[in-house]
């Protein structure tokens, strides 16, 4: 048995420079997370790396879930919460993995970079005193810069762990935060800091993008005030949005009318993203339902190619948004403009009467694919394949298996999917990492003949 | 301890809107605060975060809370959320009260505001009131079998199997025919790899049955179920093979039987014999007698006198395992008499039956079917899937299949690219409402299909294609009418020398196994998991859990992704050797029970409680005695005993009472402040 | 005492390093901050007669609507600025010192 690191130290691994586990786990969204509880549960050892200041992943930014609508923060958070506090579970934030080594005994070595907060963090509780008094508010990212935040900040109400950081690229060094903080936890003299984590197996979770909201020339190419992408929808849903309500950005009216342009990013020759992102019928729909319940008198408009509602309750759901009055246009987009008021004009070919028109809307929702995440060929090699989702060699009958003995990918990091999708992917990885523990124990307990077998055949 | 050193925080949780949007949350802690007990009361956005978590512990640190309540969503969800963080508190986590407010209040009464903050502040006040009463309860651990039941030998059982093995977990798997696969191996080239099917779950297979931790059983089934996870009593119940392992004269017996019966490998397009392997290197590949089929006339006998035995008997296997694996998988949708013409012309396929077809088919050269070349085929997508109720025709139990099984878009072009490499000549018609290629690769088999020309056309869910006959002069036996939305709604006429039906995934029916481990499905039919997200591969009962088709329609990768996370959970819930159960059982106060034994009598579970021998003042006398492992608390022995002796942990009949006075009590009284 | 003074020196002398380090960022922000304070007088200009809607304030101050909204959407995170109701399509906003009377 490895030496168990004290989960008191997780947020400060200054002082555990070396880390041993059983596992390390890529990325803090949902896939990452339950990838991570799925094997301490079993006894294993997890270390959990996320470049961010908090865990959660895009899921944490949603507004609530389909299929079953609940609030997002419902499932997210108690699933952030038990990472963070489970007795298994090494959680390492603003953390960068830059070199991943095999270490000749079946294992892995990985240097990683923690960056530096400039917070103690073992000080700081979170109490947000010193974003107050940031004189310097910025675009906040997590609102998808539709709301502020400061230069020092806790990331967002939810995060994990409450700690504030520091956007060094944007602080002044006025000190003002220094002076408020009651418990002297802002600390400028943090640098960089790379230690080693010894693991035998390794789960990559480092999630997707979505398509830019300038991909597409024709649909404004990002310069519409009201043409947004669907993320930033899920925000002014969300009950932590930044406007407390659904509000356009051009002049923060309430819309009346709003559409959503389905496959803006997906099945695109165009844009090189021949696929389809999965998940983007299902989010319009959900959202649509969401609007119509905030927004009872607006009127919402879905412009399609193909409605793709395929997973369990899917299609019942698409049938409920259909009954509850929602329209559904089939056709595609071909432009969107905007009048004086900057109303968006959508014009469509809509296939059911081969006419082509043109329709005004308050609010124009990109339905925006899924782009692949961080490139792993680099430091984990694990090469993408042509759509640039993580290459996987047995699809069929390995979907988590890298080439690599003990390295797994799982979620979106391995192509687009949801988060129920994302969660049995997870659960799918924790069963062949924790397969190929076993079997490098097995093979360690048989002496050093024994060639230790592939767990993920 | 005494009822002034009670300390109470009592909480209310916006649960993101999904409660305040409809209950004032602050006024329900208004009514609180201030309540006899009750020392802290707050209310936040969503208390199961991080911070919501904290902000308990710290009462209890700090402020010396001891009972905790918290109105937030349903106990499912949560409830095991907060026990936790009372506990990390250094509080026994029983000394907490979990208050729906979400799927009995807020949801449900979206239309009534006040009512339902009302209700939220009776429900709140009950939840106090029980909160007031609660006490130190320990959960119940036990030595869990590292070993556990998968049922089902299809591409699910046999990966949940394998990872298990692997894992270190002993493995049971049992398969009801007499040949492990299932329906991947009907299949030939799989999408989307373009891998053969066989040749993929064959290497898996032989890797299952030679791993030492794994038994496979053929022919067999559950017959028996008892117990709890961890701990679980099985009896499989193995039908003979009739035919022994080194049997070498398969040929000739088949030869000899003269029993014929459609081959269901080939969906009924051919026959075989009773004596049969489901195909030449199934596995095993020792032949079967299919008893349903078999006359016991003993032809096959004649052959080779030893190695066939007509009379075996059934063999029963008892087993204890930790956890059971249902993978019973599914059926392909049979199509009615007569819909879409299936039945009633024989140029209507099943796009399994299509799949076979094929490979019955030699060579590239013509497509024949019924002995008629073949030049025009209309394929029909969503055949037994997303069909609307009030529109299309119920089946037996009412039910119309209102779902999409998400395999047969894909299936369908498939086939399609298929059919044009093989026989370029051929006009192909795709007739769909939505195409569905959702997945990795998928959207690539469509993009071919158009690139070779198939002909799109697209209907409406209420008006789906008829198949009728041609008339006796056309070129081709059939004519597939359908309005267009791809050309504005024009009706067309297809004509079709074959038309195949994409049918869609139907659960295999195993009431049997749900009646027997007391499972639900949902209204689809598959297998119901508690929740998509939060425990999407286990059933209500603990240590039952699903993997694969049983559970809804997917493909073989997604089956083997849903598998191995079923594997995952074996390993949490068995890795360890130990289970805990709930402390919620029934407690026998032995001062207070006569020994009537009412409670025994009506007890629906085996050896959950029983009249035992007790020592009482010297004198050895009958007392009902509670096994807590056995006993799932459901109250029934509390209802009979005429002492009052009985009493479930946890949920007492004076915390009902206090519970129930709280909520009929009237609100005013109860929120006059001490 | 001596200690002390040490590790004053030593901070300053990193700051001053981080500053170095930073200079560009740190010019970037302070032009932004600028901009911002200014934009944010104007603003409270517009509503030092009460409360305005979005549209309302980019008339009064000559100021882009959605700058307005983003502006007076930081203002209320940060509880300068409070909402104060309906007025058809729109919400109100007022700067808190308005609110409060
Ligand atoms: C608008 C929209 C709405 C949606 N709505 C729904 C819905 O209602 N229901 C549903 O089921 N799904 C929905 N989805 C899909 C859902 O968001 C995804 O399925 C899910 O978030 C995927 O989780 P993930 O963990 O794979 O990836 P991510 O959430 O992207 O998480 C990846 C994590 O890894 C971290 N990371 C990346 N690289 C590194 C690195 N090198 N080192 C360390 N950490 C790294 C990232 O910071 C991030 O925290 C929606 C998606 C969108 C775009
Ligand atoms: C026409 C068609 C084409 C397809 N093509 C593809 C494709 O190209 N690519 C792809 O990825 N997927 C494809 N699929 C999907 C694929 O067939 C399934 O995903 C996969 O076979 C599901 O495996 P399973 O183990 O869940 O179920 P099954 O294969 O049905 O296996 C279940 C097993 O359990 C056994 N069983 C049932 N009840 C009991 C019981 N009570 N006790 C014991 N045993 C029991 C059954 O006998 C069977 O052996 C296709 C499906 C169809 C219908």
């Amino acid at each position: 048995m490895n030496s168990r690191p004290d989960p008191n130290e997780s947020e400060n691994p200054m002082n555990t420079p070396d880390l041993k586990v059983d596992a390390l786990v890529v990325g803090g969204g949902i896939a990452g997370m339950q990838s991570a509880l799925d094997l301490a549960d079993q006894g294993y050892r997890v270390a959990l790396v996320e470049k961010e200041a908090s865990i959660g992943g895009k899921m944490i930014m949603l507004s609530k879930v389909f299929p079953t609508l609940d609030c997002c923060s419902c499932i997210t958070t108690p699933k952030m919460s038990a990472v963070a506090h489970h007795d298994n579970i090494t959680l390492l934030t603003t953390c960068d993995v830059q070199a991943l080594h095999t270490n000749g005994n079946g294992g892995y070595t990985a240097k990683v970079q923690q960056n530096p907060r400039y917070i103690d963090a073992d000080a700081c509780t979170g109490c947000r005193q010193c974003e107050y008094v940031c004189p310097i508010d910025l675009p906040a990212s997590y609102d998808l810069d539709m709301g502020a935040t400061r230069a020092i900040r806790v990331p967002f109400s939810t995060a994990v762990p409450q700690k504030a950081i520091i956007d060094i690229e944007h602080c002044l060094l006025c000190g003002k935060c220094e002076k408020a903080c009651p418990t002297d936890a802002v600390d400028f003299s943090q640098q960089p800091f790379t230690f080693n984590i010894e693991t035998n197996a390794v789960v990559l979770a480092t999630g997707f993008q979505t398509t830019p909201t300038d991909a597409k020339r024709e649909y404004g190419g990002g310069k519409l005030l009201n043409v947004i992408d669907a993320l930033s929808m899920e925000r002014l849903l969300a009950p932590t949005g930044p406007y407390g309500h659904i509000l356009r950005p051009s002049d923060g009216k309430e819309p009346e009318s709003i559409a959503y342009v389905q496959c803006a990013g997906s099945r695109d020759q165009s844009l090189g993203v021949p696929y389809c992102s999965r998940v983007c019928c299902m989010y319009a729909i959900k959202q649509a339902m969401l609007l119509s319940g905030a927004l009872p008198m607006a009127d919402i408009t879905i412009y399609y190619m193909d409605i793709r509602t395929f997973g369990k309750g899917y299609e019942q759901f698409y049938q409920n948004a259909k009954a509850m009055g929602i329209e559904f246009v089939h056709g595609k987009v071909a432009r969107i403009d905007e009048d004086s008021e900057h109303n968006p004009v959508i014009r469509v070919e809509t296939i059911e009467n081969g006419r082509i028109a043109e329709r005004t809307h308050d609010l124009v929702v990109l339905s925006v694919g899924m782009l692949p995440g961080e490139n792993l060929g680099p430091i984990f090699d694990v090469q993408p394949a042509d759509d640039g989702f993580a290459a996987i060699p047995d699809p069929t009958l390995s979907p988590s298996a890298t080439g690599h003995p003990g390295v797994f990918v799982t979620g979106t990091a391995s192509g687009p999917m949801d988060i129920v999708d994302s969660i049995i992917m997870a659960g799918a990885a924790a069963a062949q990492a924790a397969a190929y523990l076993e079997t490098m124990r097995s093979s360690v307990a048989a002496g050093p003949t024994a060639i230790p077998e592939v767990a993920h055949v | 301890m005494s009822e002034k050193d009670i300390r109470i925080g009592a909480y209310v949780c916006y649960c993101g809107g999904n409660i305040s949007d409809v209950v004032d949350c602050e006024q329900v802690a208004e009514t609180l605060r201030g309540l006899p007990n009750v020392v802290v009361v707050r209310t936040d956005l969503s208390m199961c975060s991080d911070a919501g978590q904290s902000l308990i512990e710290e009462d209890i640190k700090e402020k010396g809370v001891n009972r905790v309540v918290v109105g937030a969503c349903a106990p499912s969800l949560h409830e095991v959320t907060f026990r936790k963080a009372v506990a990390r508190a250094g509080l026994n986590p029983y000394l907490y009260h979990h208050v729906c407010l979400r799927e009995q209040d807020s949801w449900v009464h979206q239309s009534n505001p006040d009512e339902a903050t009302a209700k939220a502040g009776r429900l709140m006040l009950a939840g106090i009131a029980k909160a007031r009463m609660l006490e130190q309860l320990d959960t119940i651990r036990l030595e869990a079998e590292q070993h556990a039941l998968v049922i089902g030998g299809g591409i699910a059982g046999l990966r949940t199997a394998w990872d298990a093995a692997q894992r270190g977990i002993r493995v049971t798997l049992i398969e009801k025919s007499p040949f492990l696969g299932g329906h991947m191996a009907q299949l030939e080239t799989i999408f989307p790899t373009g891998e053969n099917a066989r040749q993929a779950l064959h290497e898996l297979i032989e890797k299952v049955v030679s791993h030492f931790l794994v038994t496979v059983y053929t022919n067999a089934e559950l017959t028996s179920a008892r117990g709890y996870m961890g701990d679980f009593r099985v009896t499989i119940t193995a039908q003979p093979r009739g035919v022994a392992e080194d049997f070498a004269h398969f040929d000739e017996a088949a030869a000899a039987c003269p029993v014929e019966v459609p081959d269901d490998f080939n969906y009924g397009l051919t026959t075989r014999k009773a004596i049969y392997l489901r195909y030449p290197d199934a596995i095993p590949n020792t032949p079967a007698i299919d008893w349903k089929a078999c006359t016991r006339c003993g032809e096959c006998k004649k052959v080779n006198g030893t190695g066939i035995d007509l009379d075996g008997k059934p063999q029963t296997i008892d087993l204890t395992v930790g956890a059971v694996v249902v993978a019973t998988g599914f059926q392909p949708y049979q199509p009615r008499e007569g819909e879409f013409g299936y039945g009633q012309f024989p140029e209507v396929v099943t796009l399994p039956q299509m799949i076979r077809l094929m490979t019955m088919q030699e060579g590239n050269g013509k497509l024949t079917w019924n002995g008629h070349p073949v030049n025009n085929i209309a394929l029909i997508h969503c055949v037994g899937s997303r069909e609307i109720p009030g529109v299309h025709e119920p089946q037996e139990d009412g039910r119309v299949n209102d779902y999409c099984s998400r395999i047969c878009c894909t299936a369908t072009l498939q086939m399609t690219n298929e059919l044009h490499e093989r026989f370029p000549y051929i006009n192909l018609f795709d007739l769909h409402e939505d195409i569905r290629t959702y997945s990795r690769g998928h959207e690539d088999i469509y993009t071919e299909a158009s690139k070779n020309g198939v002909r799109f056309l697209r209907f409406h869910g209420d008006e789906r294609p008829e198949v009728t006959a041609a008339p006796p002069d056309d070129t081709s036996p059939l004519l597939v009418r359908v309005k267009d939305y791809l050309t504005w709604g024009k009706e067309l006429e297809v004509p079709a020398d074959l038309v195949v039906l994409a049918t869609g995934m139907m659960p295999n029916p195993v009431s049997d196994i749900v009646k027997l481990l007391k499972i639900t499905e949902g209204n689809d039919r598959f297998l119901l998991e508690v929740h998509p997200k939060l425990q999407p591969v286990e059933t209500a009962v603990p240590g039952v859990i699903l993997a694969g088709t049983a559970q809804g329609p997917m493909n073989i990768q997604e089956t083997c992704s849903a598998a191995s996370a079923a594997a995952a959970k074996v390993g949490v819930l068995l890795g360890q050797g130990q289970v805990s159960l709930e402390p919620f059982v029934a407690r026998v106060n032995h001062d207070l029970c006569d020994g009537s034994g009412q409670c025994v009598a009506v007890c629906a579970y085996e050896d959950a409680i029983a009249l035992e021998p007790v020592l009482v003042d010297g004198k050895t006398v009958q007392k009902a005695v509670v096994s807590p492992a056995n006993c799932v608390g459901c109250g029934v022995c509390v209802s009979v005993c005429p002492n009052h002796a009985i009493d479930v942990q946890g949920w007492t009949l004076e915390q009902y009472e206090a519970m129930v006075d709280a909520i009929t009590a009237d609100l005013p009284k109860l929120e006059v402040v001490e | 005492m001596t200690q002390d003074k040490e590790a004053a020196r030593a901070r300053t002398a990193m700051l001053k390093k981080l500053r170095e380090e930073h200079k560009d960022t740190i010019e970037h922000t302070r032009v932004l901050l600028k901009k911002q304070q200014e934009i944010r007088r104007i603003i409270s200009q517009a509503m030092k007669d009460g409360a305005g809607t979005v549209p309302e304030i980019a008339g009064a101050s000559g100021l882009p609507a959605h700058e307005v909204l983003w502006h007076v959407t930081a203002m209320k995170k940060y509880d300068l600025v409070t909402e104060t109701g309906r007025d058809g399509d729109y919400y109100r906003y007022a700067l808190v010192e308005e609110a409060s009377q």
